[in-house]
């Protein structure tokens, strides 16, 4: 049975923010939640950490059944998306409130309080107060106090989501180092995906209170199992065909009339209708005949690469033309025909 | 969100001892509201409606139908409507001065004082000291002007010393309103080709709508359950109804009809304080107090404004300054207005023969005001920040004493606590009890407020950390509403210095108060004590928030220090 949230609302009756979820994560593992906003991808974090008693289900550290602990005895680090640092504290005493809780010697409080700021690049600034950090600051004092503790389980609540883009890059990847270096089963929440192909070495993504799909970065985006997913991380062009022909390791696909042979593992009956993942990196510009006719109908010209989207049939296809110095760009107007890749593609069947 | 509840409970599950421990705790504290609020206010309604074991409603129709009850309640509302009208007006002056004016540093700290001083004055100094100045024998009217048998008392003076005493209210509301809406507003219209007026007019003036209404409502309210200025200043002619409820139970021993008269009161104090929720309510909220000012430019006036502004400031500072010279020159001459020979004769009379009153209210201001400081920050918690069940009622509950005009509390606790099974009259238990009641809830208030800005995942922070509920009280929650306390027993300290309308009934032969003894003085036209006696008052009141100020800046963090204690 896997983990639920139900909530009561005052007019909408009993709403389901998490349904049935079911999660294994190994040790030493960074998982990430990723979704869009409402996804229950928070309600889980904190049903995790004990902040929200989950309406069913359990929740296992090793073999404990921790489900009944409250949060102050689950043995956890937890890292806020506003910090939640004390701010009548200094940033000493704030990284060594929990083991002051805990009630450690003074010695040992001192060497590990300055271990944690060291591992965050504080070091020297604990005698600073809150209010007079940076945001990113700040955000280093927030992850030495949850890793001082040594917890079982590191929680992360979109903890970059404050800070602004540069920093953000930065700080992913210093918690990335660190969640390696200190090899704490790590779970992870945000809705930036670029974030969470970064940092885990696992993507869990959440559609609607559920699981859609978990796995690696290059799994989901090469291989994603839903409409969902394959949208969700990263853009994709969704080109609906019906198959045609089938051999073993091959698929024949009519897109609109034209034949395109893909090299593929799964296996499909001639005449079911498939969507294909077809990622706009994959798509190149060729000689006519040789693909998908269509009229660029907008390009951006990014330096490194060039954005084009394509009008074919009636359907628009995003296209990335990668390095355009060496090949040559295309205006807004002009005829073109777009190669589709031979393999590498995700099927996806259609229902009905 | 019910889960929330769960959550909370949740958070940390402390030993069983622990949680025997606050519900123990918790059944105290009801059983204290229970007994301090609601029972009195339960035997006031009796009182006022039961003649021999019977709800008869004869003595309320003969009270209301008498033309006596009806002037005083007239009169009562003309004179807070006026009060009201005038301390807005008055308290909006100060309030643009401070803020749009560009005064100087110097200059905005002396209006502050001079705001303050009211504040923290029994509630009669403006009123004695009106007297010193305009009265048969006063400065202005007898000395200045030559006038012989001048008629001070009446309407004019009482409606012009409530003013006076209560205008810094109007003043307190209206300036973190100001401070807030950023002066770029009234910039932009002026751009748009506004004049500086047209830009007040149709800019900040509908912006502060909702707070002039609520500094109006405020003050009618103060000026409704006053007290102690109409008994000084109306004179016979002029009765009103808190006034004449005292005078039907001290004079007649008349309990039933001054029970009635209190409740008349409560007549336009409710329809006041419905208006305050209905009308006003989340509209007035002011965000965060001040930091706007500091960013935007505060010389939004004309020159011409400008100088109106800061001379009719100066000439009501000028006033006030005036007011309580006069009060410190008539406690150090002879006889005011007859012998004017410098002595310290009237202190000496005040530690001699007024020594007990002074020893006992120091005493039951001293005790009252860490049990009220604690019982602020308790509920204020309860209320603010856990599930409990019935934190509403609670709420409502804890702010009754507090909402109800003082002569109505007064009167309640007299009949409630007058015969067993609760008898407490002539005690000291009574007048601190009455005390830590009425004026904790500004100390309620203002940890509800901190609690407000403090995340919950502040808590969450702690509790993720290994901390227990009780530690994460100690040690996160309480530094931050520190303040809260120390505003809690600051304004129970002064209250317990200087309040008289609900004590007044509850004094006797062994508990006495300061502010019993100046009135006294004043009817016995002994005007020296009495002067020497607030003067007295106003310095111990002076010195111990002083105090109190420091130890909160020594104690909490200098990120988190407020100036809390004074209002």
């Amino acid at each position: 049975m896997g983990l639920s949230a139900v909530f009561h609302h005052e007019r909408r009756g009993d709403v389901t923010a998490v349904e049935a979820l079911d999660l294994d994560i190994q040790p030493g593992e960074f998982l990430t939640l990723l979704g869009p906003s409402g996804c229950g991808k928070t309600t889980t974090l904190r049903m995790i950490a004990g902040f929200q008693p989950p309406s069913a289900g359990r929740i296992l550290f090793g073999a404990e059944d921790v489900t009944d602990l409250a949060a102050n005895q689950r043995d956890i680090g937890f890292v806020f998306q506003n910090y939640a640092l004390f701010p009548h504290l200094s940033v000493f005493e704030n990284v060594a409130y929990g083991l002051r809780v805990k009630r450690r010697n003074a010695a040992e409080i001192g060497a590990r309080v300055a271990e944690g700021l060291l591992q965050v690049g504080l070091q020297g600034m604990g005698d600073r107060m809150i209010a007079e950090l940076s945001g990113g600051q700040q955000q280093r004092v927030a992850l030495a106090r949850a890793i001082a503790v040594k917890p079982r389980v590191l929680l992360f609540d979109e903890p970059l989501s404050n800070l602004d883009a540069q920093l953000r890059v930065q700080m992913r990847t210093e918690i990335a180092r660190l969640q390696a270096e200190l090899a704490i089963t790590t779970i992870y929440v945000t809705h930036d995906q670029e974030e969470a192909m970064a940092v885990s070495h696992r993507i869990a993504i959440m559609q609607g209170g559920r699981i859609a799909q978990v796995g690696t970065a290059e799994d989901l985006y090469q291989r994603p199992a839903s409409h969902f997913v394959a949208g969700f991380l990263g853009s994709t062009n969704m080109v609906r065909a019906t198959v045609a022909g089938a051999e073993s390791g091959a698929v024949i696909l009519d897109v609109a009339g034209f034949r395109w042979q893909l090299a593929t593992a799964q296996e499909f009956a001639v005449g079911q209708t498939v969507e294909a993942v077809v990622r706009p990196e994959s798509l190149a510009f060729a000689a006519a005949g040789h693909g998908l006719d269509g009229v660029v109908e907008s390009r951006v010209y990014l330096g490194a690469k060039a954005e084009y989207v394509v009008r074919c049939n009636g359907q628009t296809m995003q296209v990335v033309q990668a390095n355009p110095v060496s090949g040559r760009l295309y205006a807004v107007g002009e005829a073109v025909c777009l190669q589709l890749p031979p393999a590498g593609v995700q099927l996806l069947r259609i229902d009905g | 969100m019910p889960a929330d509840a769960a959550a909370a409970r949740s958070l940390g599950s402390g030993p069983r001892l622990g949680r025997l421990a606050s519900t123990a705790g918790l059944a105290v504290l009801w059983l204290l509201l229970l007994v301090f609020v609601i029972y009195p206010l339960v035997m006031l309604l009796l009182r006022a409606f039961e003649t021999d074991g019977h709800v008869r409603l004869a003595p309320l129709i003969a009270t209301i139908t008498n033309s006596n009850t009806l002037r005083a309640l007239r009169n009562s509302l003309e004179l807070a409507l006026l009060v009201g009208v005038a301390g807005t007006l008055i308290g909006l002056m100060f309030a643009l001065a401070a803020e749009r004016a560009n005064l100087g540093r110097r200059a905005a700290k002396l209006i502050d004082l001079a705001t303050l001083l009211p504040l923290i004055s029994p509630p009669f100094t403006t009123s004695i000291a009106f007297v010193f100045s305009f009265g048969p024998r006063g400065l202005i009217t007898y000395d200045l002007l030559g006038l012989k048998n001048v008629q001070v008392y009446g309407l004019t003076s009482t409606f012009a010393a409530e003013t006076i005493t209560y205008f810094p209210i109007a003043y307190l509301a209206l300036r973190p309103m100001l401070a807030s809406i950023s002066s770029s507003f009234e910039e932009a219209s002026f751009s748009l080709g506004g004049s500086r007026w047209h830009a007040f007019r149709t800019v900040t003036l509908p912006l502060i709508r909702p707070a002039l209404a609520n500094a109006f409502l405020l003050l009618f309210g103060f000026s409704l359950a006053d007290f102690a200025t109409p008994l000084i200043l109306s004179g016979s002619d002029f009765s009103v109804l808190p006034t004449e409820a005292y005078l039907q139970i001290t004079g007649m021993f008349d309990l039933q009809g001054g029970a009635i008269l209190s409740l008349l009161l409560l007549v336009p104090a409710g329809l006041v304080y419905y208006a305050q929720e209905r009308f006003i309510g989340d509209r007035s909220y002011v965000t965060v107090t001040g930091k706007a000012a500091t960013a935007s430019r505060r010389d939004t006036v004309s020159m011409t404004a400008r100088i109106l502004l800061i001379f009719g400031c100066v000439a009501m500072t000028v006033l006030i300054v005036y007011f309580y010279l006069l009060l410190f020159y008539a406690s150090i001459v002879m006889a005011f207005g007859a012998n004017s020979t410098l002595t310290l004769e009237h202190y000496h009379v005040i530690f001699t023969e007024g020594l007990p009153a002074i020893e006992d209210t120091l005493i039951i201001a001293l005790i009252g005001m860490p049990l009220g400081g604690l019982y602020g920050i308790i509920v204020g918690y309860l209320v603010g920040r856990t599930r409990i069940r019935g934190r509403r009622a609670m709420e409502v509950i804890s702010m009754l004493n507090y909402a109800l005009p003082g002569t109505i509390v007064g009167i309640a606790y007299l009949l409630a606590f007058n015969d067993k099974p609760l008898e407490l009259t002539g005690t000291a238990t009574i007048l601190i009890a009455c005390y830590v009641f009425r004026y904790s809830p500004t100390g309620i208030r203002t940890t509800i407020a901190l609690l407000q800005q403090i995340d919950r995942s502040m808590e969450e922070a702690s509790a993720s950390l290994g901390a227990s509920n009780l530690t994460t009280f100690r040690r996160v929650m309480l530094p931050l509403i520190l303040p809260a306390f120390f505003a809690g027993l600051g304004v129970v300290f002064i209250r317990s210095m200087t309040a008289i309308s609900a004590t007044i009934f509850l004094v006797s032969i062994n508990w006495t108060l300061i502010t019993v003894k100046i009135l006294e003085n004043m009817t016995e036209v002994a005007l020296g004590p009495a002067a020497a006696f607030s003067v007295f008052v106003i310095a111990v009141v002076l010195v111990v928030t002083s105090l109190l100020n420091l130890a909160l800046k020594r104690l909490t963090a200098p990120t988190l220090r407020v100036d809390s204690i004074g209002a």
